[in-house]
């Protein structure tokens, strides 16, 4: 685009992140080396630290701090200068590349200055410490300073519109972290007292930074990282069931509903049916499939047949899988028109909840996967490699090549678990995080969901039948069975995320319990935006959800800000891709995207 | 099974009383649909309007002492309106300048509205689930024991109202052509931008008065989730009553008749409550599937308009 390679917009471009970085380098804290009960930080800054205690926590040395100020300001005159000189977008990729290397020698001093208190103390002195703001802006700055340098560079733009489907969620995560942060800005005192206006500013920009970092802290802890993954098994089930919805054209608000109705028929078949392990734990897996998919079944079956829209009745059916559910498990005895009506369901108590699933229909706890009987097993990871072997070495259909690899993956599974492996004892953090099988049937999901969607006839005919239901039509599918079809799959991928809780104790316990979480049904429409209904995109987008999900936990815990600050990031972040990001049109519209990607080879070549 | 008068005077009036909340949020729905915009965000607006509503009210009492203050409520009705239609334009921006998908966007509001609360609620009163109850509620209008709150009556003026403005006024004319034909009508000089975010915040203004209604007037605090599915379900009578005032009066009755039989059915041998609480649930879905095929929905309903 000949106005987005004049250089003076990307110097004015320049300017303003520069700007922005200088600000937040003099409001925000650069480090935190210790963090009080309560959340209040001693926050190092170069033009005056916050000490809540008066003066530095004892032994601890703030000179790192200037050394690394002064190397800043020389390497932020340098980028501001760069874009007007010879060099210009080049330049920039060596500005970006030296803030990189400037952020992690801020890393390593930081560190070090901690590391040097502790060595000399018994206990550890400092022990929750963390960057601060101010150096994260460092790092933030020479990203967009490599992002500024590739956009600008010859067919830079093109390279971003190739990728929209990156940058739109990457964009909105962003822009509905900033509204977060001001949310949680306005909503939240700043523990600790301030003398002037900057060192208020800094304790609100620290106590953003805190809440950030509690929410993504599972990244670094192993318990918070296995807890992750355990709320993200959920949530891809359900991203699935919303995305294959949109790929086909329909908008499934159903997957509450039709995990409710999943969860009721994995503990129906999980209570009732007596059996040996190998028949009794696929049925009840196969009951939760068939039971969510034939309620979402239904709700295609109205529209195809009757055109009923299925955003209003998928909604209604949530309600009433909810009713019915309650209904099943909060009584034994109901009076219809004066007449009793005995049920069996309820588990004797005052809690609303059903019989315990038996031990034949359990998924695996985790534990017993990576490692049965404290040996740690090969069976998994063999599994995995000889089924992509054949999948990769044989060299023929479809079919053959899935089949190939599901049995060499079983052929893998029992060698590996033949084989004798090391002694291993997991503490006692992370036995407790309920992670299981379901995680595994989740992986399988997004299998399924990428080979029928992309590789197969029928899932060929789901995205005509989405991008032009008309020319779908006329091409040969069948409208009306398609809908029912898609709605079925979409019921029976929501109705699989309840094998998590009622099979797999996601829970606490394996059983059905009032306490459901059916809601994640909904997560599943961020989910799946997020990760724009692909198959890859919604495990991650999953993942993240899961992350921010039991930060928010921690988030609750040590400042008390409510634990919904992460479904409110959720709804904001739809409401932005659902808005493109607030981009430019050619980010969202494939046309235009085509438009700009054509113009800027042409401009490469030329 | 005693179908006695004191029994059908109370289903009358809870009939009234349930009616009022999707009176006013499916006439606020026409006036969205008409323009062209599927607002499916009136749910989540309702209980942004309750929240505002009881928000608004309590936070005055603790200032000024608990009153009575008679001009209290009737600010916090006003304050639900102003904060539904800020929603609701929210909504216009990013579905109207945005071209974003309409109910994706209205989802998102849904979805926002089940969770801030909590925030908001944490914030000021230190629990996720409930405002503290105001003492200020709506008062009553009419006689002994038919009293009903004054939003009740203005939810029934409204339909002529409502009859009147989009089919005797130039601007309800407008209005159903953007919703019609976007083209023809910008053709003619009509703005379609303006009048497409004219009938979404209007239709976020009536639902806030909904959701001030549940707050203040049928109850005395808000309650996470209080507005269980009215929105969805007054779309539903939207469409029943074929986007026409007086149709939505009489499905919206239907939907008030259901959800108040509900009521009065519970605590009785009749029917077991769980199950008699998504009566309202299976009447929408049977609505929807027998008779939606026979009406029809404005042309350009749901499409973003480029000019």
């Amino acid at each position: 685009m000949g106005v987005l390679t004049d250089r003076k917009r990307l110097g004015v471009l320049v300017l303003l992140g520069g700007g922005l970085t200088f600000l937040l380098w003099y409001l925000a804290p650069w480090a935190v080396p210790h963090r009080l009960f309560g959340g209040e930080g001693v926050l190092l800054n170069p033009f005056g630290h916050h000490l809540p205690q008066g003066s530095l926590p004892q032994g601890y040395r703030d000179g790192w701090l200037y050394t690394l100020f002064y190397l800043g300001l020389a390497w932020l005159g340098l980028s501001l200068l760069l874009p007007w000189t010879k060099a210009g977008p080049r330049g920039l990729y060596l500005a970006g590349a030296l803030g990189l290397g400037l952020f992690l020698l801020a890393y390593a001093l930081f560190q070090g200055s901690v590391a040097e208190v502790n060595r000399l103390a018994e206990r550890p002195l400092l022990r929750r410490y963390s960057m601060g703001l101010g150096s994260y802006t460092t790092l933030a700055y020479s990203l967009y300073l490599l992002l500024l340098a590739r956009t600008f560079s010859p067919g830079g733009l093109a390279f971003l519109v190739r990728r929209r489907g990156v940058v739109v969620p990457l964009f909105s995560l962003l822009l509905a972290s900033l509204l977060g942060g001001v949310m949680v800005a306005v909503l939240k005192e700043s523990p600790g007292e301030a003398a002037s206006w900057r060192e208020a500013l800094m304790l609100k920009l620290d106590l953003i930074t805190y809440t950030y970092q509690l929410l993504y802290s599972p990244l670094v802890n192993p318990s918070g990282f296995l807890q992750s993954l355990l709320l993200a098994t959920p949530l891809i089930f359900t991203g699935l069931a919303v995305a294959l919805g949109f790929r086909g054209g329909l908008f499934n608000i159903g997957a509450p509903g039709q995990l409710i109705l999943g969860a009721i028929a994995a503990m129906l078949v999980g209570v009732y049916l007596p059996g040996p392990r190998w028949l009794v734990l696929p049925l009840a897996i196969l009951a939760a499939a068939v039971a969510g998919g034939l309620w979402g079944a239904l709700a295609g079956w109205l529209k195809a047949r009757f055109g009923a829209h299925e955003v209003i009745n998928t909604i209604m059916f949530n309600y009433i899988a909810a009713s019915f559910f309650l209904f099943l498990i909060s009584a034994n005895e109901y009076k219809f028109f004066g007449q009793t009506l005995h049920l069996p369901f309820k588990y004797p108590g005052y809690e609303a909840r059903s019989y315990e699933v038996r031990p034949e229909a359990r998924l695996p706890h985790w534990t017993e996967l990576v490692a049965p009987g404290g040996e740690l097993s090969f069976a998994l990871p063999l599994a995995l490699l000889l089924g992509l072997l054949g999948y990769l070495l044989v060299r023929k259909g479809l079919g053959h090549r899935v089949l190939a690899a599901f049995l060499l993956g079983v052929a893998g599974y029992i060698l590996g678990g033949l084989l004798p492996g090391p002694q291993v004892a997991f503490g006692p953090d992370l036995t407790s995080v309920r992670l299981n099988g379901a995680f595994l049937l989740a992986l399988l999901a997004l299998l399924f969901f990428h080979f029928y969607v992309f590789r197969t006839v029928g899932g060929y005919e789901l995205r005509a039948l989405g991008l032009a239901p008309k020319a779908a039509e006329y091409g040969g599918v069948l409208a009306g069975r398609k809908v029912v079809l898609i709605m079925f799959l979409a019921g029976a991928l929501a109705g699989l995320a309840a094998t998590h809780y009622v099979l797999g104790g996601g829970i606490d316990e394996y059983r059905l319990k009032q306490s459901l979480p059916y809601s994640v049904g909904f997560d599943g429409i961020a989910v799946a935006l997020m990760g724009q209904n692909t198959p890859l995109g919604v495990g991650l987008a999953a993942w993240l959800f899961g992350i921010l999900l039991t930060g928010g936990l921690q988030v609750n815990l040590q400042l008390g800000i409510s634990r919904e600050l992460v479904s409110v990031l959720q709804a904001l972040i739809v409401l932005f891709i659902a808005a493109g990001g607030f981009l430019p049109r050619y980010f969202t519209d494939p046309l235009r995207a085509a438009e700009v990607e054509l113009k800027e080879e042409k401009e490469v070549r030329a | 099974m005693n179908l006695d008068t004191a029994f059908l005077t109370a289903l009358f009036l809870s009939t009234l009383r349930q009616t009022t909340p999707l009176l006013f949020t499916a006439l606020g729905g026409m006036f969205s649909e008409r323009s062209g915009v599927v607002n499916i965000a009136l749910e989540g607006i309702i209980l942004f309007g309750a929240l505002t509503a009881a928000l608004v009210v309590e936070r005055f009492e603790a200032a000024l002492g608990p009153g009575p203050h008679p001009w209290l409520p009737w600010l916090g009705v006003l304050a639900a309106m102003a904060v539904g239609g800020l929603v609701a334009w929210v909504h216009g921006v990013v579905s109207i300048r945005y071209r974003a998908d309409q109910i994706i966007s209205g989802t998102a509001i849904n979805l926002l509205a089940a969770g801030a609360p909590s925030l908001v609620l944490t914030y000021f009163y230190g629990n996720a689930t409930s405002s503290k109850e105001v003492a200020n509620r709506l008062p009553l209008l009419g006689p002994e024991g038919f009293a009903l709150s004054p939003l009740v009556y203005l939810a029934f003026l409204l339909v002529p109202l409502a009859w009147w403005v989009l089919f005797k006024t130039p601007f309800g004319l407008r209005l159903r052509a953007v919703g019609e034909h976007p083209e023809a009508a910008d053709t003619l000089g009509v703005n379609v931008y303006r009048l497409r975010y004219v009938g979404v915040v209007l239709s976020g203004v009536l639902a806030g008065l909904a959701g001030a209604y549940l707050a203040i007037g049928f109850l005395n605090q808000f309650v996470r989730g209080m507005s269980a599915g009215m929105g969805f379900i007054a779309l539903a009578a939207m469409i029943f009553g074929k986007w026409h005032p007086v149709g939505i009066l009489f499905s919206t009755l239907l939907f008030g008749f259901a959800s108040a039989l509900a009521i009065q059915l519970q605590g009785t041998e009749i029917l077991p409550a769980v199950l008699v609480q998504a009566f309202p649930y299976v009447v929408t879905v049977l609505v929807l599937a027998g008779f939606i095929g026979r009406s029809r929905p404005p042309a350009a309903v749901g499409k973003p308009y480029e000019k």
